[in-house]
């Protein structure tokens, strides 16, 4: 299935991958993956629990030899040339392990170092600025073990944005944060995209990605389903059903029975003065209904919409692998 | 916050700058923090104060030449360092590693700019720098023992240049077992099993013919040295017995024993250097290149025959007569032909396993065949580089099996041919043999391998080798009628026939005369029919092999509907 890229800008993408495969013996894991990332996107790829997102994530990171297919990270060949590749990106793993026989600035100053981050006072600098960043400064001392799962997934962050990777690869970076630090995450995310990284993340809420990223994909069973941007992804997953309510002032019935003879309609109840149903059709077609029932002399007080949320979507997709 | 402007500074980490190496640096903070190093530090104090303290007084106690009482305290010493370096450096380089696998760590190791040999050596010297440190805390004793006991310099120098080298070997073997096992009990488990094994079964591999394999150990530089580290009676009665025993001789060329331990450990040192730094650059790698898995092969092979050689016109080579003359009781007698057939055998076994354990390093899978072949056409090239991982292993396979062959050819020649013999001789047709033995064993089970994959290959090692020879055992037991039938059973297995093509071969005198019969017609039966469906294997193999080639190389490129056009 090849679906539309994310639009890019003319430039080198920051992330192309063409065709890529992952099987693990007789199990496919990615199918025939394609896309591409234009640099300084936050990109989001969501999928549910074994849709891909892990595998896919650890080819880009080079830590995984695909079975077939071609990763281009900012231009270089991942496989190729896979330490001009690794030097590109910083990796954040899903569940993010830490050492537990180190300080956090121990942990971020042995990356420094192995990074050649200069001497041990520039090391330190750019250690307190990454935890800066990502507002553990108070918790430098602390031993790893002793973090909790949100701090833990900040000090990985901090982690990977030591040596200013040019590609920022994020296996559910939000996932164990509370809403502030998921906040703070979503401005670091976008200040990182703002100087021209390219942040490739994932996560299995939707809606999460939806907040902060500039554009998306989901995967389901190793295949990518839909990309692009929020509203293009609904579009293409064909998810338009809505429901609908329309305030009336009398004549329910009538309504009602009119709005059950046309295409689209379904679930359809009386609940006091509203008429409540379900509607999947396009804008045009709603806007159809309103003013069919206007014509008919239905006076409508008001008329709201409630569209599927994105988690909706991806309960769907996920229902559908149980019941495929 | 996260300019771009400089990406990555690429200070490339030296490997042999093992202070600035990062990993190291990283260990050094988390193993010799304080609290934790305090107890570690003072049990082998505490112990090795023991030691000293003991000794000298038992000298003073029995009027011992202080000297002499000083010397006491030197193998204690070295027993509680080999604790120390060997046993627990080594469970803590081989857990270590796999902690950080465990915890998800390593993936991080994995990505850092160091060079694969720079990542090796900060592991090798940071996981075990605690234990480091309470060797270290040792050696002001061991020193003050070596310098009150008057012992010299020749004698201990070379004995702890073994030790540092047998420490390295061990945590090297630690390492790639944490690196390649898949879990830390396992690693933990090997690792030491391992280090138990050199010094306890493999040593017995030596009175067999296999030598080389006790100076993968601190033995024969101990015993070298053991005179000049006892007090000076017992020393002199430890030389007089030492002057009985030959000295270590490459293909008579005469070394000292330090010098050979080095050189044998040296050269598995580099090999597992050369494993690690291929996994730390891909971790999908094969442990070792074809080329250095067959340079490996010949060089064991090497090693096996220089060491067993020269040790066979004296006697020394024959389990029989090593045990005579230890326990000095029964008259020397020449040793027996079977006695020969049994050494020719195992042998035979040792290089077989040795090649079923490389050509299962060194075949690719049909998944790594699939990448190669798919990389070849990306790179418009029609076929594989023959070093490459994903090509075929065959060649180099059928290259040890001939190796293999000549070596076993050579050793059981010296063997037979000897002055203990007269009048055996081995003809030149033995190798081809032996060669068929190898090509139906080795070839055959890398064919299987490389076209079916490990895991069927597996099976039928397991129903065409293991089973036949243990339903054979218990068929022979049955009765003694029953003993053809288990010859002709346990011929099945390819683990019986280098045993077999040796008693064929050589002697068949000590087995029952039922027995003698079955033997080399099951042996020339199976060893034909073995043959034959190695050839038929290699065939299957080509097939499957240029099926894969054109179907990936047709392809114009890994585009679905692309594929399916060049297809129809």
């Amino acid at each position: 299935m090849n679906l539309p890229s994310p639009a890019t800008n003319g430039s080198t993408p920051a992330i192309d991958i063409r065709y890529l495969r992952v099987d693990y013996g007789d199990f496919v894991a990615v199918d025939d993956l394609t896309l591409s990332v234009p640099p300084g996107e936050v990109f989001g790829l969501v999928g549910p629990n074994g849709a891909g997102k892990t595998s896919t994530f650890r080819v880009l990171t080079t830590l995984m030899e695909p079975t077939y297919g071609e990763v281009m990270l900012d231009g270089v060949d991942a496989f190729e040339d896979i330490e001009s590749a690794r030097r590109i990106i910083g990796y954040m793993p899903d569940l993010a392990p830490v050492p537990t026989d180190l300080k956090v600035w121990e942990f971020l100053d042995f990356h420094a170092a192995a990074y050649g981050l200069g001497n041990r006072a520039q090391r330190r600098e750019r250690v307190e600025q990454c935890l800066g960043e990502v507002a553990l400064t108070a918790q430098r001392n602390n031993w790893c073990k002793t973090l909790s799962r949100g701090q833990t997934q900040r000090v990985v962050l901090a982690k990977t944005l030591l040596h200013r990777p040019r590609v920022l690869i994020l296996d559910e970076p939000a996932s164990g944060l509370d809403p502030l630090a998921r906040r703070e995450l979503r401005g670091t995310l976008r200040r990182l995209a703002e100087s021209g990284a390219t942040v490739f993340v994932s996560s299995h809420i939707l809606s999460e990605l939806a907040e902060m990223c500039t554009s998306l994909c989901v995967m389901n069973r190793g295949r990518l389903l839909a990309s692009g941007t929020a509203d293009q992804v609904r579009h293409q997953l064909g998810n338009t059903d809505r429901l609908l309510t329309a305030t009336l002032l009398g004549r329910h019935e009538e309504a009602s029975a009119w709005l059950a003879s046309q295409p689209g309609v379904h679930d359809l109840r009386i609940a006091g003065q509203q008429v409540i149903f379900g509607f999947k059709g396009s804008d045009d077609a709603q806007a159809d209904l309103m003013e069919g029932l206007v014509r008919l002399g239905i006076r409508v007080r008001a008329f709201e919409e409630k569209r599927s949320s994105f988690e909706d979507i991806l309960v769907d997709v996920a229902e559908s692998n149980r019941h495929p | 916050m996260n300019a771009l402007a400089s990406p990555v500074s690429t200070i490339r980490h030296s490997a042999w700058k093992v202070w600035g190496n990062p990993i190291f640096a990283r260990y050094c903070q988390s193993r010799l923090r304080f609290r934790g190093l305090g107890v570690a530090l003072l049990i082998p104090l505490i112990i090795a104060g023991f030691i000293v303290a003991m000794a000298n007084s038992i000298g003073i106690r029995t009027g011992m030449d202080p000297a002499d009482a000083a010397r006491m305290a030197v193998i204690p010493l070295l027993v509680l360092q080999g604790v120390i370096l060997f046993v627990l450096g080594t469970a803590q380089v081989a857990g270590g590693m796999t902690a950080e696998r465990d915890e998800g760590v390593i993936d991080y190791q994995r990505l850092i700019p160091m060079t694969p040999l720079a990542k090796v050596a900060g592991y090798l010297f940071g996981l075990p720098v605690r234990e480091y440190t309470m060797f270290l805390i040792t050696l002001p004793f061991t020193a003050w023992a070596l310098w009150r006991g008057d012992v010299a310099w020749k004698v201990w120098l070379p004995l702890y240049g073994i030790v540092f080298t047998s420490t390295l070997l061990y945590h090297f073997t630690g390492l790639l077992t944490g690196t390649v096992a898949r879990n830390r009990r396992w690693a933990f488990l090997v690792s030491i099993g391992l280090v138990f094994c050199l010094y306890t079964v493999i040593p017995q591999m030596a009175k067999f013919g296999l030598v080389f394999f006790k100076y993968l150990t601190i033995t024969p530089v101990f015993e070298e040295s053991l005179a000049g580290l006892l007090p000076k009676q017992a020393g002199a009665v430890v030389k007089i017995g030492q002057q009985l025993v030959p000295t270590v001789k490459f293909f008579n060329l005469d070394f000292s024993e330090a010098v050979f331990s080095v050189f044998s450990q040296g050269g598995l040192i580099l090999t597992f250097i050369i494993m690690l730094c291929r996994k730390w650059r891909r971790n999908e790698s094969h442990l070792l290149g074809k080329l250095w898995a067959t340079g490996f092969f010949v060089w064991i092979q090497i090693l096996l025959l220089g060491n067993a050689l020269p040790l066979i016109e004296p006697g020394s080579l024959f389990p029989s007569r090593a045990f005579i003359r230890m326990i000095r009781i029964f008259p020397e007698r020449p040793p027996s032909q079977a006695e020969a057939a049994l050494m020719s055998g195992i042998y035979g076994l040792a290089t077989l396993a040795l090649i079923f354990v490389l050509a299962g390093i060194i075949t690719p899978s049909s998944e790594n065949q699939l990448r190669g072949w798919r990389r070849a056409r990306k790179q418009g090239v029609s076929s594989l580089p023959p070093l490459a991982d994903s090509a075929t292993g065959f060649w180099f396979v059928l290259i040890m099996a001939i190796v293999g062959a000549a070596g076993w050819f050579v050793f059981t020649r010296a063997l037979v041919e000897s002055r203990w013999f007269p009048g055996l001789t081995v003809p030149l047709q033995t190798f081809g043999v032996f060669a068929a033995v190898m090509f139906a064993g080795g070839v055959g089970y890398q064919a299987l391998l490389e076209a079916k994959g490990a895991r069927f290959a597996n099976l039928v090692s397991i129903l065409a080798g293991a089973v036949p020879v243990l339903a054979g055992a218990v068929l022979g037991t049955l009765s003694d009628r029953m003993i053809p039938a288990a010859a002709w059973l346990i011929g099945i297995s390819r683990l019986s026939t280098p045993f077999y093509a040796s008693a064929t071969l050589i002697s068949l005198t000590d087995l029952p005369p039922t027995a003698a019969r079955a033997v080399p017609r099951a042996f020339y039966f199976w060893l034909l029919v073995w043959s034959l469906v190695t050839l038929w294997l290699i065939v299957r193999l080509w097939a499957t092999r240029k099926a894969m080639a054109r179907r990936v190389l047709l392809a114009q490129s890994d585009d679905p509907t692309a594929a399916a056009q060049a297809k129809a």
